[in-house]
């Protein structure tokens, strides 16, 4: 068990006006583990959109930290998620990333199961072999302790000591709302999914959805791609949705005082963010087809807020990013220094096929690994977790930016919208707020620490082991 | 060459394309193209099947025209990327190469292929591999690529992917 004393790694002292983190937060392979165990494995974790398993006897397969989870819609059409492997011997039971069936038999030994993951068949179970004691086991799949969809969004916890997931969600939930309601029939994923590894930890993802500082400094290729597009008015060229340095001053905000306001960052409890950039309700979003539809149901502010830009963290292994394009990632920490992402273009159902087709080419044109944009943020990401190793200036100076910001109050365009964020920066395209991450390493703290404390608490309830009292008798 | 083609000219002619990308020469590999070509590297929609429409679906690179291309190659100069600083080195190998349809003025050609591409930052190295198919052109001044679709095979990305890559 660590006894790595977590604190001393978060320099957190608003008062002082100091934010910092020590560079072995993303490079000992101790806390890692410590991660995997107390993060990934005992809290909340996204799994998937419910519209990926539409029918029923529907199944997909993901992973809850280090585990294979396989989610199935029965044929009642309830949902539910399991531990995707063999009571019998552990074999995986569900191989593609996704399919329908009503019984799942295991390769090895035959022990089949249905979709709502009863036991239906045990091979040659009634010869007389087994004992009572094995009769009086439960032989069905392991269900996750918890499991819960908010919005189509499906969660999953390997603990049942979890918050329920409204709460967990709390008022982030706003913002899944806004992108769900894009459209009555809710959101879907475009066919086709992109997968990637970088050689990085999983965080450098975390935060650099959030990171609005590193934008025009990371990818002033994209920015001149598309100013070279709007210059020349090259046909068969892609139309953003994301402004280049020309494109920004047509943002023409109404002038309420409030027209200076490029964006702003906002943090909520439990580790989940969003920063956003402020968009007029312009013919370059596929959205723009709804417009009117949009406002007559939800009203003006919630119908502008679809149109702004957002990046949404939920703590801690989902973005949906809706900037340049809609796009959902799922990040997968492999180890310390490897992280996968699978990513898919989401999209609201329903939608004309120019507004689908738009949206899927602004998604290629920047999120892709294969586009203009994406591999510029992950070598990056690549070139940070290099200098994480470094002991020298073991303090990184990443997170102090719009400390004299911050605060639980003081932004209007949140205020719109009925929600209650823990803390708010909003300011003009310079804004680039650092303390947006802030919440994600208190939240990261409080997890680990709250899991060596459990764990510490169940070693003192069990009797040590045999060998550990016979050294404690000797000394 | 402004006359028919022969397979055997057709496979030389992949092999100069794949030439130029290796060295880096983006400029002439570009005017390969015509003005209305489409490039297009499907993504992959499970186990076993590329996705198929690119207006409804997922693809990797959808570029409609050679104005697409000219982007991408110049921001592989433009020394404002840092994915591309510094470039990969790439050898592609392209092989069993099928004529499937010969007309006076379009040829279609199916062929396999690998690149080996090492990464001088990282001292790393990845094999990309799948198979092309080429729609080759008759024009004026002699043939030129009015389609390519390339078929990737490993599709999970290690980091980064990119034109000359392929």
């Amino acid at each position: 068990m660590s006894k790595k004393d977590i604190a001393s790694l978060v320099d957190d002292r608003p008062e002082d006006g100091v934010f910092r983190l020590h560079r072995s937060v993303f490079s000992d392979p101790e806390i890692f583990e410590m991660e995997m165990k107390y993060i990934f494995e005992r809290n909340w974790v996204f799994l998937g959109l419910d519209s990926q398993v539409p029918h029923p006897h529907d199944y997909m397969t993901t992973t809850v930290g280090r585990h294979p989870v396989v989610v199935m819609r029965d044929g009642e059409g309830n949902l539910n998620a399991f531990i995707n492997s063999c009571p019998h011997k552990g074999a995986r039971l569900c191989h593609l990333a996704q399919g329908n069936r009503k019984i799942h038999v295991c390769q090895y030994h035959s022990w089949s199961f249905d979709s709502a993951g009863r036991i239906r068949g045990l091979k040659f179970k009634d010869d007389g072999q087994y004992s009572p004691a094995f009769d009086n086991d439960s032989h069905d799949l392991a269900a996750l302790p918890r499991f819960e969809v908010y919005r189509g969004f499906m969660f999953g916890a390997l603990s049942a000591d979890v918050l329920p997931l409204s709460e967990y969600l709390g008022e982030a939930r706003t913002f899944i709302d806004i992108a769900v309601d894009t459209s009555p029939q809710g959101l879907e994923l475009v066919p086709g999914v992109v997968g990637f590894t970088f050689e990085g930890n999983w965080k450098l993802q975390l935060e650099n959805c959030s990171d609005q500082y590193h934008f025009t400094s990371t990818h002033p290729s994209y920015l001149k791609v598309l100013d070279r597009r709007a210059e020349k008015g090259w046909e068969g060229t892609v139309r953003a949705n994301v402004r280049g340095r020309g494109g920004r001053k047509a943002m023409q905000f109404p002038a309420d005082g409030l027209e200076h306001i490029a964006g702003g960052s906002t943090s909520f409890e439990h580790g989940h963010n969003l920063n956003w950039n402020r968009r007029t309700v312009n013919d370059s979003h596929p959205l723009f087809e709804r417009a009117e539809e949009l406002k007559e149901r939800f009203g003006e502010a919630r119908r502008d807020w679809m149109f702004n830009t957002r990046n949404l963290t939920l703590f801690p292994n989902v973005q949906v990013a809706e900037n340049a394009s809609s796009q959902l990632r799922i990040i997968r920490p492999i180890s310390v220094d490897r992280t996968e992402m699978l990513t898919y273009c989401i999209a609201p159902v329903g939608e004309s096929a120019a507004a689908r087709a738009q949206r899927i080419r602004q998604y290629e044109d920047f999120f892709n690994p294969s586009g203009l944009a994406t591999p510029d943020d992950t070598i990056n990401y690549e070139d940070c977790q290099d200098g994480h190793l470094n002991p020298v200036s073991p303090w990184l100076q990443g997170h102090a930016r719009g400390m004299m910001l911050a605060g639980p109050d003081g932004d209007p365009f949140i205020d719109r919208l009925g929600v209650k964020a823990l803390s708010s920066v909003i300011g003009g395209v310079e804004l680039g707020d650092e303390t947006i991450f802030h919440t994600y390493y208190r939240s990261w703290r409080a997890l680990l620490q709250a899991g060596q404390r459990a764990d510490e608490a169940a070693a003192r309830s069990q009797p040590a082991p045999a060998s550990a009292r016979l050294v404690e008798t000797v000394r | 060459m402004n006359q028919a083609l022969t397979p055997a000219h057709a496979a030389e002619y992949l092999y100069r394309e794949a030439h130029l990308l290796d060295r880096q020469r983006f400029d002439e590999w570009v005017d390969l193209y015509t003005s209305d070509a489409v490039y297009w590297i499907p993504a992959w929609k499970s186990e076993h099947q590329p996705t198929e429409n690119p207006e409804t679906e997922l693809s990797l690179v959808y570029c409609a025209s050679r104005n697409a291309l000219v982007d991408r190659v110049w921001r592989l100069s433009s020394n404002l990327s840092v994915a591309s600083m510094p470039l990969a080195r790439t050898a592609h190998a392209v092989s069993n190469v099928i004529v499937e349809q010969a007309g006076d003025d379009t040829m279609d050609l199916r062929s396999s292929w690998t690149s080996h591409v090492y990464n001088p930052k990282y001292k790393s190295q990845h094999v990309y591999f799948g198979s092309y198919e080429h729609r080759l052109q008759r024009v004026d001044e002699g043939w030129k690529i009015a389609r390519k679709k390339i078929t990737l095979m490993n599709d999970f990305i290690p980091t980064v992917l990119d034109l000359y890559m392929v």
